[in-house]
Parts: structure tokens; C-alpha cells; sequence
């Protein structure tokens, strides 16, 4: 087995151990909350998932930028693969979102703040991808991804801003609002779970990174040997 | 539902998603690698044909 | 300064093509009123409630119509190969698509200054002196909608599904100013004046400042996809 190859094992490996010892954290030893009861071990997944959507797209901005400068294949490959793994985990974080908010506010969904929020993020790179599959010419396709992926990217903050205001200015205060954290109050071992699982939600991201940037890399292979090959 | 129904449920679609995902990239991954090796090895098409 | 020339010259002679045919003005002319008129036979409401959502309709009346001009918008480049002679010239890019985008902006401001007041007439309401604030608003807003949409309307250029992928890259990217412009207009029309919604409209200057800024620097790299 190559070098690489071992290191990638290594890693799942250790994603493993930890997202493992984060679902026993979360599951088992830290307390029910005192408001919300059982199912607030639900953000134990929800916060990482997001965090980890964000990183993604944050990713696909280096990428994009760098291609944009340098040309280099490699960061349009990082691109890519982190906008595909940033869609998987705002539509994770979506559905997790939805199944806290049917027993927290008695609805499967809610045009609140964040929630409208992460759902423009996934249509923003769900559409990256679009763009991507829809352009036949792979290098045009890298291009119009790269300036999309940029123009997004700056685009978020403003979106962020547009939609707070806009539910905060309609929207009555509600009694229980997962941003308001007392954290003072908050038991240790809550944070813990909450630590680990984060620790290990970001190997496995990056440990799914690494498995699809490589699937790319060889793909781009695949394409000059047969070229070369003529077959 | 109880609660903990919910917390099963969330955790169960997360669980199942990510590993039905990374089931699928590990094909996409193993498929890759065999075409790669497969034009790696065979021989130069024309290649003889030198003018 | 150069590139004002430049952007000038371009765009007369979009002007002028567009003189003679007039393809994509009379047709967003018509779409736009005939969405006035589907709106009408969808929203069976009250006159009251046609005042509330009147921005949201008149709103969406544009964007769909804009859609429309954009996707017309590169469309004398696409034949004869016009586009690489325009790339082949000496021209800044920045040019190119500031030319494009007031391009686009004049056929939809030109369709606005007719549309909106055909709603006011269409839907009975009142409030025309209102008019002039009403389309300040709509201004910022559609030279929001004209920059991003020019942007994406030369991404999609040699996609497939052109058509559909337009708007779908197009509108979630929109959202801050479909916001502020409805949210401006709302607070208008109910208080007659703009008061708390000057945020909004800090938040549409600043948007199209951000995004004509991005457009004129990234252009180049826009056109070579």
C-alpha cells in the first residue's frame, strides 16, 4: 500500500475512534438539558455539521481563488470535493435542524433565521455542482465553478445579514432559543460531547476530503492516459 | 415519538447517511484506481506506427 | 477614463441593435404585463391585501421578466463567433461587462417605468405620489439584479440546460436584495416614508457597490469559461 494511501487509513481510523467516543459522550454521558430534555443531544451532531458545512465552503473559496491565480489543477480538485462534502453536510444539518425543531417548537420546519439560512447555502453550492455537471468542456467548467464559488462566498455574509433582519424585525421572540445558551450554566460533560463530537466530525470531514480529492486526481489521470493512449 | 425517538432518529439518518456516502465514495474511489491501473499497463495504441 | 469609453461604446452598440429589432424589449414588455395579469387570476384577494403584497408581486413580476433579458443578454456574441473577436480585441473586460450590465439595466428600467404604473392602474390603488420613492428602490434593486445576473448570465454561456441553470445559480444569490427591496418598499407604502428601512437600502447600495466592484475586476476570467 502506498504512503498516501496508509495515511488515509490512519486517519479513518482515528475518525472512527472518535466519532465513536463522541456518540458515547453525547448519548450516554453527558445530562438531558434542563429545558429541553433528551433531545438536545441532537446538537451534538447539529453545531458540528454546520461548522463543518462552513469550513467546506470556505474551502471551496481558497480553491476557487487560488485556481483563478495560479491555474493549478489541484486546487480546482479541492474545490470540487470540499463543495460536495459541504453540500452533504448542510443537508445534514438541515435534517437534523428539522428533526430537533418538531419536538422543540411542534413543527418539522420553520422560516426562522438559521435554518432559511443554511437552507440558501445548500441551494448556493447544490448549484455549483449544477454548473459544474452542465459545462462539457472540463476546464471551462473549472473556470465558471472557480468565479462561482468566489462569488458565493462573498455573497454569504450578506444574505446572513439580509435574512436576520428580516426575522428579527417579523419574528416574535421565541422561548426557546438554542443561541442563547447560558453558558455559564452549562455542565461539563455537556461540553465535552460537544468537543469531541466537533473533534470528531472534523477528521472524518477531512478524511472524506482526502478520499475525494484523490477520486478527482485520478479522474483527471484517467482523462490524459487516455488521451495519450488513445484509447 | 418520545424524545428519544427523535434523538435516534436524527442520529440513525446522520449515521446511515455518512456511511451509505462514504460506502459509495470508496466504489467510486476503487473503480478509479482500477481504470487507472488499467491504462497505466496496456500497451500504447499505434504506438508502433511511427512515420 | 478608458474604460468609461470603452464601456460607452459598447454599449450603443447594444443600443443600436437593439433599436432596430427590439426583440428583447417588447418581450419583456409583454411578459411583464402578462404576469401582472396571472397574478391577477392567481391572488383573488381583497384590494387592502393587493396593497400588502404589491411589492412582492411587482417584485417577482421583474425578476422573472429580467430572467428573461438575461438570458438574451449574450446572444448576439453567441453567433458568428462575435464573442472570441470581442476577446481577440484590446478591449478591458471590465468594459465589456459594465456595457452589458447597463445594457440590461436600461431594458429593465425601461420596462419597470412602464409595468409599475400599469400595476397601480391594473390593481387600483392609490398612492401615486409614492411613485417616485417606489422606484428609487426598484432602481438599487434592479442594478443589483443586472450585475449578478450579467455575471452568471456569462458563466452559463456554454452550459446545457442554460436556461434553467440561469436562474437556479442566479436567485438564492439575489436573496439580500429581493429582501431589501420588498421589505423598502413595503415600509413605503405603509408609512409613506422610508424611516427603519433606510438599513435596507444601506444594505442594497452596498451590495451593488460590492458586486459591480467584484464584476469589473473578475470579468476577465468570467468570459474565458
Amino acid at each position: 500500500m502506498t504512503q498516501s494511501k496508509k495515511r488515509k487509513g490512519i486517519l479513518g481510523g482515528l475518525a472512527l475512534v472518535a466519532v465513536a467516543i463522541g456518540l458515547y459522550w453525547s448519548l450516554a454521558v453527558a445530562p438531558p438539558d434542563a429545558y429541553q430534555g433528551e433531545v438536545q443531544r441532537i446538537m451534538y451532531l447539529h453545531l458540528p455539521s454546520i461548522l463543518t458545512a462552513y469550513l467546506s465552503y470556505f474551502l471551496v473559496f481558497i480553491g476557487s481563488g487560488m485556481y483563478l491565480w495560479k491555474r493549478e489543477k489541484r486546487d480546482d480538485l479541492l474545490a470540487h470535493a470540499a463543495a460536495e462534502l459541504g453540500v452533504l453536510f448542510t443537508a445534514l444539518t438541515i435534517i437534523e435542524g428539522s428533526i430537533w425543531g418538531k419536538p422543540t417548537w411542534g413543527v418539522w420546519w420553520t422560516w426562522d433565521a438559521r435554518l432559511t439560512l443554511t437552507a440558501i447555502l445548500l441551494l448556493i453550492y447544490a448549484g455549483y455542482l449544477m454548473l459544474r455537471s452542465l459545462i462539457d468542456d472540463e476546464n471551462r467548467a473549472a473556470s465558471a465553478a472557480a468565479i462561482l464559488g468566489i462569488i458565493g462566498f462573498l455573497d454569504i455574509p450578506l444574505i446572513h445579514m439580509s435574512v436576520y433582519w428580516w426575522r428579527t424585525l417579523h419574528q416574535p421572540p421565541s422561548i426557546l432559543r438554542p443561541d442563547k445558551v447560558p453558558w455559564e450554566n452549562v455542565h461539563p460533560a455537556m461540553l465535552t460531547a460537544l468537543t469531541i463530537s466537533f473533534v470528531g466530525f472534523l477528521l472524518l470531514y477531512f478524511y472524506l476530503l482526502s478520499l475525494r480529492y484523490r477520486v478527482g486526481e485520478m479522474r483527471q489521470e484517467i482523462k490524459a492516459l487516455r488521451l495519450e493512449r488513445g484509447a | 415519538m418520545g424524545a428519544w425517538g427523535f434523538v435516534s432518529l436524527a442520529y440513525g439518518i446522520v449515521c446511515g447517511t455518512l456511511v451509505v456516502y462514504w460506502m459509495f465514495l470508496k466504489r467510486r474511489y476503487r473503480q478509479a484506481e482500477a481504470e487507472v491501473d488499467r491504462l497505466r499497463s496496456s500497451e500504447i495504441i499505434g504506438s508502433d506506427d511511427k512515420i | 477614463m478608458a474604460l468609461l469609453k470603452q464601456t460607452y461604446l459598447l454599449l450603443c452598440k447594444d443600443l443600436l441593435l437593439e433599436l432596430r429589432r427590439r426583440d428583447s424589449l417588447l418581450t419583456m414588455f409583454f411578459f411583464g404585463t402578462l404576469l401582472l395579469f396571472v397574478f391577477h387570476f392567481s391572488f383573488d384577494l381583497a384590494p387592502d391585501k393587493i396593497a400588502e403584497m404589491a411589492p412582492a408581486l411587482l417584485w417577482l413580476a421583474f425578476l422573472f421578466t429580467g430572467t428573461l433579458g438575461l438570458a438574451q443578454l449574450f446572444q448576439a456574441e453567441r453567433e458568428n463567433h462575435c464573442l472570441d473577436a470581442l476577446l481577440l480585441s484590446p478591449l478591458d473586460r471590465g468594459a465589456l461587462f459594465l456595457a452589458k450590465t447597463s445594457f440590461n439595466l436600461i431594458l429593465m428600467l425601461l420596462v419597470e417605468l412602464v409595468v409599475m404604473p400599469l400595476f397601480w392602474i391594473l390593481f387600483n390603488l392609490s398612492a401615486w405620489n409614492l411613485l417616485p420613492q417606489l422606484f428609487l428602490v426598484t432602481l438599487l434593486g434592479t442594478i443589483g439584479f443586472c450585475v449578478l445576473g450579467t455575471i452568471m448570465s456569462a458563466l452559463t454561456l456554454r452550459a446545457r440546460a442554460r436556461e434553467l441553470l440561469l436562474p437556479l445559480v442566479l436567485f438564492p444569490l439575489m436573496i439580500p436584495v429581493i429582501l431589501a427591496t420588498i421589505r423598502c418598499m413595503e415600509s413605503v407604502l405603509r408609512h409613506g416614508e422610508f424611516g427603519e428601512a433606510v438599513s435596507w437600502l444601506k444594505l442594497l447600495v452596498g451590495f451593488d457597490v460590492i458586486f459591480i466592484t467584484v464584476g469589473v475586476l473578475i470579468f476577465d476570467w468570467v468570459l474565458e469559461s
